[in-house]
């Protein structure tokens, strides 16, 4: 399985929250090579593997499928447009970026800034509000109306490309890292019979709550839950005790509001297996999945395991493929292992 | 070629493919001449050899970063090559080198940022350049101190007119000459693609000195502020309304004659020309207008939003109006 390749397709996906069909449907058309069960529901990718049996868990891996962006609110006299966020977006990075509007066809524009020859004293310093932000697209307020709705999502550009030492630059790869490792994962398991039975969830809305995880969950009623997210590598500027490193493997995660057991579970498989992982500890939420699925209809033991990524939020992120790859053989070994 | 100009790379000092590619262009033109800066010096016959001669000048080089630094952890510091805003500057990818190894202008994730933080715009101190590599020996097998770095030429239509990419400062006005050249022109004209105008036009000045001009015509793109956020003077000149003519910018007061023969060539002959509401911005001009014993200068300019951003955007109407009134200017400051 190349997964440089999916993960460089899945990159190039446009799914902004609430607007995934792009992104799940490629994510689809993977995952449905490894089983016949498989649906897309309320915008969810849903794949089962195995059948349920009394005694032995169902066990639910999921990675979101969204990505942050931008919406058009308005659309001025002159035919820019105004927007606001979907999900977490770093207005510092907004200026004269080139970004793509996905109106009734593609249409590129990019975001409005002065030049330093006409800035102001103190302009450099600023930070626009995103009252602030207009868009480019080269259009008259007519023409703009033709292509483009309000509501119309907008993602950001620049394709992926390959660092140095198996790195990958993109954008998105928030969380198309995730679906890539559980591809990976149910490449691996293909053609096993494991224990237990297990579903992967590719889920919407993350970004913006994990509103799509919580339906998922209360619909697939597992017994255990893993979020498999990106957490932040280590990168010049950054605080070293908040982050992981990259090549070294997933991130194991120890919450308060995660369950002990699974982190020392994956732990033991990690060891015995040989595969690398680092761990990632948090003192409450996880700003991840895992915070739904803990507490899906009566609560659900889970855990995350997260691929360590750098520069999170902009449209340059970057993970090296090993972890990517550490994160999927980690899971499939311990599906091996789960519930016999 | 617009588009072919625009993805090649040259910053000031580096301006070799741009040079190699404009050579190519108009080898079987005109005869030509690099200098030892690295001006390209084109001698374009005409039908006739005026009395006073005139320079036209548009500089190959583009705004840029370069590496300073190479960190233990493999990340590369960067200084900016001419007026380069860090906030246009960071999340983007690039490429560092001759050898245009990928990499990118990393920033710290919004979620590890203080409140403080997230309104504090970023600095060129705190921009790194990653290319993946975790150590200093993994990034010094890759780059070298001192390598150029690029936005990524991402050039592209935007609407019906306008076109987006790096560099159109000044492969625009490059553009226009190497047109020019290819084409018969009534009177003897030198052209001079400059080197290092973002760090201070120096080739021009070197140039100017070398051709000795009566007359020249800088071709330029200038700064247009027409988005919403800005009004009234602030817009400065606005994109589609035709050739910017200047009266005066931060270096240099244009010659008043060629100044309003501009105007004129331009209701003549129906050629929209705008000039500037504010006194901002500079180029060639500032080095040709003084060279030597003074030489009457005017620069004709595209309108050109985000000007030293990845993502300059101008319109192809207006640049060719620059042509032609330029063309138009070629012949008559010799009958006028």
């Amino acid at each position: 399985m190349e997964l440089k390749k999916i993960l460089t397709e899945l990159s190039s996906a446009k799914g902004v929250s609430g607007a995934e069909d792009e992104a799940a449907k490629l994510a689809f058309s993977y995952i449905k090579k490894y089983t016949d069960d498989c649906e897309i529901k309320n915008g969810n990718v849903i794949a089962s593997f195995g059948e349920r049996k009394d005694g032995v868990p169902h066990i639910l891996l999921d990675a979101h499928i969204d990505q942050i962006g931008l919406i058009v609110t308005y659309i001025t006299d002159d035919g820019f447009l105004q927007v606001g966020s979907c999900g977490g977006i770093d207005r510092r990075l907004l200026l004269a970026q080139k970004v793509l509007i996905h109106g009734k066809e593609a249409v590129a524009g990019v975001i409005c800034s002065i030049p330093p020859h006409l800035a102001k004293s103190g302009d450099e310093e600023k930070v626009p509000e995103f009252s602030e932000i207009y868009i480019d697209i080269g259009m008259s307020k007519a023409q703009a109306e033709e292509i483009i709705s309000l509501g119309d999502k907008i993602t950001f550009c620049g394709e992926a490309k390959e660092l140095l030492g198996n790195k990958i630059t993109g954008v998105a790869l928030d969380d198309r890292a995730g679906v890539t490792a559980l591809l990976y994962t149910a490449e691996l398991l293909s053609g096993i019979k494991t224990p237990c039975s297990y579903t992967i969830l590719f889920s919407t809305q993350e970004e913006i709550g994990e509103r799509g995880a919580q339906i998922a969950a209360y619909e697939i009623n597992p017994d255990i839950a893993v979020a498999v997210d990106v957490s932040f590598a280590m990168s010049a500027g950054e605080e070293p005790e908040k982050c992981g490193i990259m090549g070294k493997g997933g991130m194991i995660g120890i919450s308060p509001s995660l369950s002990f057991e699974l982190s020392e579970k994956l732990k033991d498989v990690a060891a015995e297996c040989n595969i690398p992982y680092q761990l990632e500890i948090m003192g409450g939420l996880t700003s991840t999945n895992a915070d739904r699925f803990s507490v899906t209809r009566a609560g659900v033991p889970s855990v995350t395991l997260s691929i360590p990524l750098r520069y999170m939020h902009t449209p340059v992120e970057i993970v090296d493929i090993s972890d990517v790859e550490a994160v999927g053989r980690l899971l499939a070994e311990w599906l091996k292992r789960e519930g016999i | 070629m617009l588009r072919a100009l625009c993805t090649l790379n040259g910053i000031s000092g580096r301006e070799n493919s741009v040079r190699e590619y404009i050579i190519s262009q108009i080898k079987n033109y005109c005869s030509y001449e690099t200098d030892r800066m690295g001006n390209l010096i084109c001698f374009k016959k005409g039908q006739k050899t005026p009395s006073e001669k005139v320079m036209v000048a548009a500089h190959m080089d583009e705004v840029g970063m370069m590496v300073t630094y190479i960190g233990g952890d493999g990340s590369l510091s960067v200084t900016s090559v001419g007026g380069v805003d860090p906030r246009v500057a960071a999340g983007r990818q690039v490429t560092v080198g001759e050898k245009n190894i990928p990499g990118v202008l990393g920033s710290r994730a919004i979620h590890n940022l203080s409140a403080e933080e997230r309104k504090k715009a970023p600095s060129f101190e705190g921009l790194k350049v990653d290319i993946g590599a975790m150590s200093k020996e993994e990034a010094e097998e890759a780059v070298s101190l001192g390598d150029p770095v690029y936005f990524l030429p991402e050039f592209e239509s935007l609407g019906d007119s306008l076109v987006m990419g790096k560099a159109l400062d000044d492969r625009a006005g490059c553009a226009i000459m190497i047109k020019l050249i290819k084409s018969e022109l009534l009177y003897d004209t030198v052209f001079v693609f400059t080197v290092q105008e973002e760090i201070g036009t120096r080739g021009a000045a070197a140039a100017a000195y070398s051709v000795n001009p009566d007359i020249a015509f800088v071709l330029e793109t200038t700064t247009a502020a027409d988005i919403p956020s800005a009004s009234g003077a602030e817009r400065v000149c606005e994109v589609g309304k035709g050739a910017v003519v200047s009266y005066m910018d931060r270096g240099a007061i244009y010659d008043k004659k060629l100044y309003d023969l501009a105007f004129a060539l331009g209701t003549q002959l129906d050629i929209p020309v705008q000039t500037k509401t504010m006194v901002a911005g500079g180029n060639d001009a500032r080095a040709i207008h003084v060279s030597r014993g003074g030489v009457r200068t005017l620069a004709i300019s595209a309108p050109c939003r985000y000007l030293h951003s990845p993502c300059c955007v101008l319109s192809k109407e207006d640049v060719k109006c620059c042509e032609t009134l330029l063309r138009e200017l070629l012949t008559a400051v010799h009958e006028n």
